[in-house]
């Protein structure tokens, strides 16, 4: 029987080491866990963004009602009269099928 | 193929055999359950459920499902006929996002700019803003008709729907409705979407008042962050212009809107003309009735903005006085069923009237639940809004595509490995 004349190599990290190391380790983990929320948090940033867009454009609108919009109702005193006239129920509305008794 | 009326088309969307990996993640944002296939094989739509949203195109990681109705070529060639008058109607959430495809900020607001760009492109403009506007005028005239019938005890002057009402301006949750819920047809708003209004104002008024044109020389563009709105245009009953002028004795067979843009297809369009949309100048097109419109118009193109503008308008008709507070915030944000209360004295009789609205976007998770409340006849609504694309119209099917998708509200649950 062989005999093992072998000792282990004591690993030596000093405090110092010890700190190094972790300090990296965490700070990878640390940057990829920041980027990643990140990237998810930016799904639903085009929305967000361009929902502003679209709230800025009625803040600066001259009218903000739209029984106030002067254009529209000159369309309706010279040509459709008021919502829901005949006129109006023909051109303006509509009706929907029952698509599941479509063949 | 069931399910459809004569001429209108059948599909819009269709999968790329070669860029499908698999993954699943259509699926998860099909409010329709239009999407066969096992995860890890190729995907495929069936174009009998399918809505046309196009949120599977803006979501799929890899950009497999693709717009398969390309009509730039073609309207490049109506633009070069000097004998049509082609009208662009171009749809609120378009002006915030167009300018992505030109390397601006999301959110961009860039309304001068897309007029100035369409005037050099050679298109009339009619912004559906104002088609917004009229759209809550019909359309809150309706409700306030049945308001006052079913609330307030006063005779009905029409035959009215049911409340609650549903809003008819996406043409998806317009199909899913025909689709999967017909019971509730009746409670939908017989409003036509401020497309097709724009469609028939533009070959009627627009034709005579404002353009000079006849309606057969007129070839109405809608332009739209929206790959539903090329299966709306083509629905038969969409002929209200032609009839009304056959009326008048003239004959001629058209469509209201002839046809469909999206956003997207809107870009490639600028491009393939060379119309370099960051320098193109600035343009208001202040003497056209038809590009005036109002804040309430605007807001149509996010979440709770109909009922946003439907309120404004509303409380002004019933009490006679105006809002103090334009912005309505609990039926802002992203929250997927918004609720809200409005106590409003009717001027005429003196009689209090609570109007309680609901606002959905998102039809699988958040429309669905308000359905079955209507249909188990226990919904304490009067007005309820459904828009099919998360975030509403902003972020519709037609709109850019940004490589990580942009419909990630509350889906959570698509992501994690068990579900």
């Amino acid at each position: 029987m062989a005999s093992y004349d072998y000792v282990e190599k004591a690993i030596k990290v000093s405090r110092r080491e010890f700190l190094q190391v972790v300090g990296v380790a965490g700070a990878v983990l640390w940057t990829g866990a920041y980027v990643a929320t990140d990237l998810v948090q930016d799904r639903t940033k085009y929305i967000k963004l361009r929902a502003k867009g679209i709230y800025q454009d009625d803040v600066k609108a001259k009218v903000r009602q739209s029984h106030n919009n002067v254009a529209l109702n000159k369309m309706y005193q010279t040509f459709a009269q008021k919502p829901l006239s005949p006129l109006s129920e023909e051109l303006f509305h509509t009706r929907y099928v029952d698509r599941t008794k479509l063949g | 193929m069931s399910g459809f009326q004569n001429q209108e088309i059948s599909q819009v969307i269709d999968i790329n055999r070669k860029k499908c990996k698999g993954c699943d993640s259509c699926k998860a944002f099909c409010p329709a359950n239009a999407i066969d296939g096992k995860y890890g094989t190729v995907h495929r739509i069936d174009p009998q459920k399918c809505v046309f949203c196009g949120q599977c195109l803006v979501n799929c990681p890899f950009g497999a499902p693709t717009d398969i109705i390309d009509p730039v070529d073609q309207i490049i060639e109506k633009l070069k006929n000097k004998q049509l008058t082609v009208v662009a109607a171009i749809a609120p959430a378009v002006r915030v996002a167009i300018g992505e495809e030109f390397g601006m900020e999301p959110g961009s607001l860039v309304t001068e700019k897309l007029y100035g760009a369409m005037k050099e492109a050679g298109f009339k403009v009619f912004d559906i803003n104002f088609a917004a506007d009229q759209t809550i005028m019909e359309e809150g005239s309706e409700l306030l008709a049945k308001i006052r019938h079913y609330a307030l005890g006063e005779p009905a002057e029409h035959p009215l729907g049911p409340l609650p009402q549903f809003t008819s301006c996406c043409p998806a949750w317009v199909r899913y409705v025909e689709l999967n819920y017909p019971q509730i047809i009746p409670n939908l708003s017989s409003a036509k979407s401020p497309m097709m209004m724009a469609g028939s104002l533009a070959k009627t008024y627009g034709a005579k008042e404002i353009w000079n044109v006849k309606p057969e020389n007129m070839y109405v563009v809608g332009v739209m962050p929206c790959t539903a709105k090329k299966f709306e245009c083509s629905r038969p009953e969409f002929d209200s212009a032609g009839t009304y002028w056959e009326k008048q004795g003239y004959t001629g067979k058209y469509p209201d809107v002839d046809s469909n843009l999206t956003t997207r297809d809107l870009a490639r369009l600028f491009k393939k003309l060379d119309i370099n949309f960051n320098m193109v100048y600035d343009y208001q097109d202040s003497d056209n009735p038809l590009a005036q419109y109002s804040g309430a118009g605007t807001i149509f193109a996010n979440t709770g903005g109909v009922m946003e503008a439907a309120l404004r308008t509303a409380y002004f008709i019933i009490t006679g006085t105006e809002l103090d507070n334009l912005n309505f915030t609990p039926v802002r944000g992203l929250q997927g069923i918004k609720e809200a209360d409005v106590t409003m004295t009717d001027k005429v009789t003196g009689k209090t009237v609570t109007l309680k609205v609901a606002v959905a976007h998102g039809i699988k998770e958040n429309a669905v639940p308000l359905i079955e409340q209507v249909i188990a006849g226990t919904s304490p609504y009067h007005f309820i809004e459904v828009m099919n694309c998360p975030g509403g119209c902003v972020n519709g099917g037609g709109q850019p595509i940004n490589a990580m998708g942009t419909s990630w509200v509350d889906k959570w649950k698509a992501i994690l490995p068990w579900n």
